[in-house]
């Protein structure tokens, strides 16, 4: 299996330091890169640090934190690992967020000397929003505090209280120390109260479950093969079979699938997450989904969202470009409802005028007719990023057609 | 670890939203395992026939090995092939004994933005990989460049579910990187799994073998004893040798690779 973790929390709370001892311990750093970094440390006048392994441009190593996010992989005993590394700056929320958005389950890092503090709520808050319900709590450098069960405890308490607010379905606390290698990979020896899994044993445990979901296939573009007429795109969920009676939104164009193509063959069906392209009679669009006739796909011209802004400003008004699916339509910020502090997740005010940069919202858009899902039904198709010359936000549906 | 399937779906799903959104693609192939892969790929993805231009940037340094293989993969999969040199720098003689840096900025990063600049290409499809170098695991899928053909890895977009920055102002053009997860050995099993050419300078010949392939002055071979697609990927599965191990510009000083990729280095 292959398990997507993104690594978050405050800046200095040891994530890099974390993956880089990751890298170390299960054997996955190759030859001569240990003295590489050994001698970039000397270059630069600093300690060896975990980190280095990771940290790959020259103003990360000069100023000490991660600026953009990473990814690197590696394998335990039973499972293969995509590991993001985020930046823990609040000036890099982007780059998180860029990071975290392919995740699968997120460790969230605290320094057992700092407990929570600015970003840890935040990157707690945003991993929620991206729809994550699984959550390591790896309570770190549990060497500066002489690895005392009773600092454990105590930031645990205080984490599952600020946990509290985000419906996380499963949350486990690991105390640990990234740079000494305690329950990390390896079992600590200086924590002999602690009972439970080293972080790699607890990510090996994790289970990802699918439920059904109704077929989407977003159309990207139509392409004409040996005078044919393909349609090519994407199955977002559900399955897709040869002789399906389907409807593209929002061209309200109705059809059968006469063929699945693909490079080397006519497959009968295509799964989740398959490219294919497809014969069907009738002209559609890039931006079209297609479902069955049965459980079709319903263009809508106004949902509720709940959406976070990286950079600008928001005002009732406003009008900017969205994005979902293969979808781009021009849409309106109709109604900011509720403002909402993404570092606790409390709504802070109600009907603001505006929202800034790192600021969350409820908000009602009206848009051009567009394919928009329930996040929670179907979140292939219940996210979306707001463009403004370059993508500024991004944001999940809280109810369709509303 | 993605299946290979994954990884073909994902890659032939962002050759596609490239190419509905951009007006004047193309691709850089360099002869290598990765960006041959690539090729198949764009194959693949408009069933048989590559509907835009492919880029191969001559440093006149290259093997010789590289040059027949190229034109004979050229012939038989019918590229419209491209071929950008910087025949300035060439006429003046320029090498490595100038320095890699300057020798790879100029023969290889000053050759493609001439190119560019002649085409006009919009997008240009590359085959880099996460897991090659620690710099270019800090890339976007989709990575805008400036007139300059700067790379502002400060400030690069925000990019989530699979949405990508894709406006360029005039005069500029994106990097697409549609293998970038990818890693080496998913590379050779997919060369296997699709029966795919590839250069046999990758095979071992008495006991050594290239693992990447760059300029001929530049490049050196690894010791191995893989003399078959088979053997390179049960290699590739206990090796601990870093693959561009063989190449000489990423290590001449520390962060020459960063370095040359701002300026616009593939």
């Amino acid at each position: 299996m292959n398990l997507n973790v993104v690594i978050v929390g405050h800046v200095d709370h040891g994530k890099s330091t974390l993956i880089g001892r990751l890298l170390y311990d299960s054997e996955s750093i190759t030859e001569g890169r240990v003295e590489e970094i050994q001698r970039l440390a000397e270059e630069y006048k600093k300690r060896f640090e975990f980190a280095y392994f990771i940290d790959s441009f020259d103003d990360e190593l000069k100023e000490e934190r991660t600026i953009d996010t990473t990814g690197v992989m590696f394998k335990s005993k039973d499972n293969y690992y995509s590991i993001t590394d985020v930046p823990g700056h609040k000036e890099f929320i982007k780059n998180m967020l860029t990071g975290a958005s392919h995740a699968d389950v997120a460790v969230l890092v605290v320094a057992a000397d700092e407990g929570i503090r600015e970003q840890t709520g935040r990157h707690a808050f945003l991993i929620h929003m991206l729809g994550i319900k699984q959550i390591f709590v790896v309570v770190n450098k549990m060497d500066t505090v002489d690895y005392k069960e009773k600092v454990f405890q105590d930031t645990r308490d205080k984490i599952s209280q600020l946990l509290a607010s985000f419906d996380y379905q499963y949350v486990q606390f690991i105390p640990a120390s990234a740079l000494e290698g305690d329950n990390i990979y390896k079992t600590s020896k200086q924590m002999d109260w602690y009972k439970g899994p080293t972080l790699v044993q607890a990510l090996d445990g994790v289970m990802i479950s699918t439920k059904s979901m109704p077929l989407r296939f977003v159309v990207q573009d139509t392409y004409n093969v040996d005078s044919e007429k393909v349609i090519v795109g994407r199955v977002e969920s559900g399955t897709l079979r040869r002789d399906d009676e389907v409807i593209f939104q929002p061209s309200n164009v109705r059809g059968k699938i006469n063929k699945i193509k693909i490079f080397d063959g006519e497959p009968q069906e295509a799964k989740m997450g398959d490219s294919v392209g497809i014969v069907v009679n009738g002209e559609v669009k890039r931006g079209d989904v297609c479902g069955l006739v049965g459980v079709p796909p319903t263009p809508t011209k106004e949902f509720l969202g709940e959406a976070v802004l990286l950079e600008n400003k928001l005002r009732n008004g406003d009008k900017l470009e969205l994005r979902c699916g293969t979808g781009k339509v021009q849409c309106e910020i109709k109604e900011i409802k509720e403002k909402i502090n993404s570092e606790t997740g409390e709504v802070v005010e109600k009907h603001p005028a505006e929202i800034g940069e790192n600021e969350a919202a409820i908000i009602l858009f009206a848009t051009e007719p567009l394919v928009v899902e329930k996040f929670s039904e179907i979140p292939e198709l219940g996210r979306f990023v707001l463009v403004k010359n370059k993508n500024i936000g991004a944001g999940v549906v809280l109810e369709a057609g509303k | 670890m993605l299946e290979l399937k994954d990884l073909e779906n994902r890659t032939l799903y962002i050759i596609r939203e490239a190419y509905a959104e951009f007006n004047r693609p193309a691709v850089l192939w360099s002869t290598g395992k990765d960006s041959t892969a690539m090729l198949w790929l764009c194959k693949k993805a408009f069933f048989g026939k590559i509907p835009f231009p492919v880029i191969h940037i001559d440093t006149g340094y290259k093997f010789k090995q590289m040059y027949g293989f190229r034109d004979r993969i050229a012939a038989e999969w019918g590229l419209d092939l491209v071929i950008a040199k910087n025949e300035e720098a060439m006429k003046a003689g320029v090498g490595p004994q100038n320095g890699k840096f300057e020798c790879c900025t100029r023969l290889k990063t000053q050759a493609l933005m001439q190119c560019l600049e002649k085409n006009r290409f919009d997008a240009l499809f590359l085959a880099i990989r996460r897991d090659e170098h620690g710099i270019r695991a800090k890339e976007r899928y989709f990575s805008p460049r400036d007139e300059a053909f700067k790379w502002n890895y400060k400030d690069q977009p925000l990019e989530m579910w699979d949405q990508y920055q894709n406006t360029t102002e005039d005069k500029t053009h994106t990097r697409v990187h549609a293998m970038l997860q990818w890693r080496e050995l998913d590379v050779w099993e997919y060369v296997q799994q699709e029966n795919l050419p590839v250069n046999p300078m990758y095979f071992a010949e008495n006991g050594k073998r290239y693992r990447s392939l760059g300029c001929e002055p530049c490049t050196s071979p690894i010791d191995s004893d893989a003399k078959t697609i088979d053997e390179v990927v049960e290699e590739l599965k206990v090796t601990k040798i870093a693959e561009r191990s063989g190449r000489a510009q990423d290590k001449e000083k520390s962060f020459t690779m960063q370095k040359l990729r701002a300026l616009g280095y593939m």
